[in-house]
C-alpha cells in the first residue's frame, strides 16, 4: 500500500465505519429478520421466534393489500415521474429564458415548497382540496368543473396526492436543470439558429442531449424517491379512501412499525430494495445507450 | 496535557481545547445538580388527558418534592410510539393507556403488576377487569368512556323530536325526517375510516366477533350482518355522508353550522363544545344513549387506565403519582377541565356529577364491555372498519365483507392460533 493510498483509507475509515454501523450492519440484520416470524409475541418472549424461510414472502404474495400497494406505487411512479420532471423542465426553460425579469424571485419561490414542512404543506394543501370550501374545486366551478371529492373519492385521491407532491418536489430538479441548461453551448444554439432549426428542433437536438445526463440522474432519483412515497399519503389520507393511498412503503410502515411484524415488513424492505434496483438498472442502460453516462 | 507540562507551561491549541472541554463539562455538571434537584418523573399521555394533566401537577410537586415532565402523544400514533419506545426502552415512568391496550403492554413486559390491591379499589365496575391479566391488575382505571350521541337539540325540536329515539327503527325515522327539512345537509357524522360507530351497533346485536378460543374471525353471523345492514343503510340514505377523518377538517364547527345533527363521540366532546361555546351555545345540543336495535346496549368504549413501566427506577416515586391523579378529588377536577368521567366509584356520589348532561354516561357506564380481550383487537377494528368501507362504497356486498373480514382476521390471529394450540397461551 502506498502513503497515498494509506492516507485515503486513514480519511475514508470514519465514514466507513459509521456506513458499516448504522447502514451495513441494519440492512443484514433487516435479512435476517425477513426469514422468521418476528411478531408482537417475539417481542415479548425470543423464544416465540420462528424460522419461517422464504414463509413471509409467500404470504406477501397471496395478500390482496400487498399486490394493491405495488399497483398504488407503480400509479404514483408512472405517472409522478414524467409529472415532476416536466414541470421541473418546463420551469426551469422558462427561467432560462432572457426575457424574464426578477429570475432570483422567481427561483426561491419555486424553490420554497421544496424545502417547507412536509406536514405543514400537506394541511394547507387538505383545505385547498376539500370538497365543499376548497379553493382548488372553487376554481373548478369558475371554469363549470363541477366538484371533485378529491380526498374521499379513490380515483381522485391518487391524482390529488401527485398534484401536491410534484408541487412539493419539482422546485428542486427545476435548480438542477437551471444549472444544466446554463451549460449548454451557446455557439451550437446559434449556429443550429442559423442554419433554421425550429424552437423544437433547437430544443430537441441542442438543449436535450446537453442535458441528458442530467435528465438521467434527475430520473433515477425521482424514481426512487416515488417508489419511497410515503410521507405524503400518510398525513394527506391515512393510506384511504379504501386503501387507495396506500404505497409499498406505507404498507411496511403499517405492518412493522404499527404492528410490530417486523418480519413481514423487512420481507417488503427487501422486495422494493429489488425493485427499486431493477428499475435503476433499466434506466442506466438507457443512459449507456445514448452515451449519457 | 501531560507533554505542556513537563517542559513547563507551553498553552497549545490541543491543552487549551482540552482544558476547555474539561471546564465546561464540569460547569454542566454542576449546573445541573445545582438548579433542579430529583430528576423528574416522565408522564405521557395523550389527547386532552395529555394537554392537561400539568395542570395537576402542581400539587403532586408540591407534596413530593418530585417534579413531573408530561408529554402529550397524539393518540393516532401513540401505539406505535409506545411500542417502538418499548423495544427501545424509552418509555416514561408512567403512561396512560387505552385500557385495551394494557393486555398488550403486559404480554410484551412494558408494564408493572399493581403492588397491592390498595389502588384498585373503589373502582366502578367493569372499569377494573379490563386491567386485569390472570390473577393481576396492570393498570389504576382513569377514566371511563362510553359512546354516546351528541345531538343538535334546536335541529331535532324543528322535526318534532325532543331527543333521539333509542332503537333503530324509530331513530332511522327520525333521521328520515331530519334529512327530508335539510336535504343538503346529513343527520349522523361517522366518519369511514373510524370503527367505534360500527362496533357499537355490533355489541348492541349481541355478535361474538371471534370464536375459538378467539382464535378465528366469526363476522359471518346473522347479528354482525343485521349491524352491517343498518350502518350500510345510513350512507346509502344519504343520511351519513361519505368522509374520512382526512376530509373532515373541523368536525365540531360542521355540528354547529349543523352539516350533521348527530354525533356519536365520547365524553371528552363535552369540552369541544365548552370551548365553541360562541358558534353553538350549550342549549343547542344534548346527549343521549346509543339507539340499539330494540334500545339501548353495551356500546364502545374509550376506558383509560394509569400504568407503571416495568423498567421505572423509581417504581414508589411513580406508584405515588399514579394515586395523585386516580384519586377521586383530582379525577372529579379533570372532569371539570376536559370533561373525561372518573373511575372511582366515590367520585360519581359527587353533586357535580349528578347533571341531565352526565346521565347518559352514567346509564351507559353500567353495560358490560364485551371487546373481545386479545391483543391483536385493536387491528382487528381497523382491518374490519376498511372493509366496511369498501361496503359503503359499493365495492363489496355485505356477504362478500363479512367473509373478507373473517378472512383478515384468521391472517391477523394465525400466530395467536399457533401459540394458543402449542399451549403457550391461553
Amino acid at each position: 500500500m502506498t502513503r497515498q493510498s494509506r492516507a485515503a483509507w486513514l480519511f475514508t475509515a470514519p465514514v466507513l465505519a459509521i456506513i458499516a454501523l448504522v447502514f451495513v450492519l441494519p440492512t443484514v440484520l433487516a435479512l435476517g429478520l425477513s426469514v422468521t416470524d418476528y411478531s408482537i409475541y417475539a417481542l415479548a418472549d425470543w423464544s416465540n421466534l420462528r424460522f419461517v424461510g422464504l414463509g413471509n414472502f409467500v404470504d406477501l404474495l397471496t395478500t390482496p393489500l400487498f399486490w394493491r400497494a405495488l399497483g398504488n406505487t407503480a400509479l404514483f411512479a408512472g405517472l409522478g415521474v414524467p409529472m415532476a420532471i416536466g414541470a421541473s423542465l418546463a420551469a426551469a426553460l422558462l427561467l432560462h429564458d432572457t426575457t424574464i425579469w426578477w429570475k432570483p424571485l422567481w427561483r426561491v419561490a419555486l424553490f420554497a415548497p421544496y424545502v417547507t414542512s412536509v406536514v405543514a404543506t400537506a394541511i394547507v394543501w387538505r383545505f385547498l382540496l376539500n370538497t365543499r370550501f376548497g379553493l382548488i374545486n372553487y376554481a373548478l366551478g369558475l371554469i363549470g368543473i363541477g366538484p371533485v371529492d378529491w380526498l374521499g373519492d379513490p380515483h381522485a385521491s391518487i391524482p390529488a396526492i401527485l398534484i401536491f407532491v410534484t408541487w412539493k418536489i419539482f422546485g428542486y430538479n427545476m435548480i438542477v436543470f437551471v444549472a444544466a441548461l446554463s451549460a449548454v453551448p451557446q455557439d451550437l444554439m446559434e449556429a443550429a439558429r442559423l442554419d433554421g432549426a425550429s424552437r423544437w428542433g433547437r430544443f430537441r437536438h441542442v438543449t436535450l442531449p446537453a442535458i441528458g445526463p442530467t435528465l438521467l440522474l434527475a430520473a433515477v432519483m425521482s424514481v426512487a424517491g416515488f417508489l419511497q412515497l410515503f410521507a405524503e399519503p400518510y398525513v394527506m389520507t391515512m393510506g384511504g379512501p379504501a386503501q387507495s393511498t396506500v404505497t409499498v412503503l406505507y404498507f411496511m410502515f403499517d405492518e412493522g412499525f404499527k404492528w410490530w411484524n417486523l418480519g413481514q415488513a423487512s420481507a417488503v424492505a427487501l422486495i422494493l430494495f429489488i425493485l427499486i434496483l431493477g428499475v435503476t438498472i433499466v434506466q442506466t442502460r438507457i443512459g449507456r445507450r445514448y452515451e449519457w453516462l | 496535557m501531560g507533554r505542556g507540562a513537563q517542559q513547563g507551561y507551553e498553552p497549545t491549541r490541543r491543552a487549551m481545547l482540552a482544558g476547555g472541554g474539561a471546564l465546561a463539562a464540569s460547569v454542566g455538571i454542576a449546573g445541573c445538580t445545582a438548579v433542579t434537584g430529583p430528576a423528574p418523573l416522565r408522564f405521557w399521555a395523550t389527547s386532552y388527558e395529555g394537554d392537561y394533566s400539568p395542570l395537576l401537577m402542581p400539587d403532586f410537586t408540591r407534596a413530593t418534592g418530585i417534579p413531573v415532565d408530561v408529554q402529550s402523544v397524539p393518540s393516532t400514533a401513540a401505539h406505535e410510539k409506545m411500542l417502538t419506545a418499548q423495544a427501545g426502552g424509552a418509555l416514561p415512568d408512567v403512561m396512560m393507556l387505552p385500557s385495551g391496550w394494557i393486555g398488550e403492554f403486559a404480554m410484551i413486559g412494558a408494564v408493572m403488576p399493581l403492588p397491592g390491591p390498595a389502588l384498585a379499589g373503589d373502582v366502578v365496575p367493569g372499569a377494573l377487569a379490563q386491567t386485569r391479566i390472570g390473577d393481576r391488575c396492570y393498570g389504576v382505571p382513569w377514566s371511563v368512556a362510553p359512546m354516546v350521541q351528541y345531538y343538535r337539540r334546536d335541529l331535532l325540536a324543528a322535526a318534532g323530536y325532543q331527543a333521539p329515539p333509542q332503537d333503530w327503527a324509530s331513530w332511522r325515522t327520525m333521521a328520515r325526517a331530519l334529512k327530508r327539512r335539510r336535504p343538503d345537509d346529513f343527520v349522523l357524522l361517522s366518519l369511514l375510516n373510524w370503527p367505534d360507530t360500527l362496533i357499537t351497533m355490533l355489541f348492541q346485536t349481541g355478535a361474538t366477533l371471534l370464536r375459538d378460543r378467539d382464535t378465528r374471525g366469526n363476522f359471518r353471523t346473522p347479528e354482525a350482518q343485521a349491524a352491517f345492514a343498518f350502518y350500510l343503510s345510513l350512507y346509502r340514505e344519504g343520511l351519513a355522508p361519505r368522509a374520512l377523518s382526512t376530509e373532515v377538517q373541523d368536525a365540531v364547527g360542521a355540528f354547529a353550522q349543523g352539516f350533521y345533527a348527530i354525533w356519536p363521540s365520547w365524553p371528552t366532546a363535552m369540552l369541544d363544545f365548552e370551548r365553541r361555546k360562541a358558534e353553538i351555545p350549550a342549549a343547542a345540543w344534548g346527549i343521549a344513549r346509543m339507539a340499539g336495535p330494540d334500545g339501548p346496549g353495551p356500546a364502545s368504549r374509550l376506558d383509560a387506565a394509569l400504568c407503571v413501566s416495568a423498567t421505572t427506577p423509581r417504581p414508589a416515586a411513580a406508584w405515588a403519582l399514579v394515586r395523585h391523579l386516580t384519586s377521586a378529588a383530582n379525577e372529579l377536577r379533570f372532569q371539570r377541565l376536559i370533561g373525561n368521567l372518573p373511575a372511582r366509584q366515590s367520585a360519581w356520589t359527587s353533586p357535580q356529577l349528578a347533571t341531565p348532561l352526565i346521565a347518559p354516561f352514567a346509564a351507559q357506564m353500567r353495560e358490560p364491555n364485551p371487546a373481545p380481550r386479545v391483543l391483536e383487537w385493536e387491528r382487528i377494528k381497523i382491518e374490519m372498519q376498511l372493509v366496511a368501507e369498501r361496503i359503503v362504497r359499493g365495492l363489496l356486498t355485505i356477504d362478500q365483507g363479512l367473509a373478507m373480514i373473517d378472512t383478515r382476521v384468521d391472517a391477523i390471529l394465525a400466530k395467536r392460533r399457533a401459540l394458543v394450540d402449542a399451549g403457550r397461551i391461553a
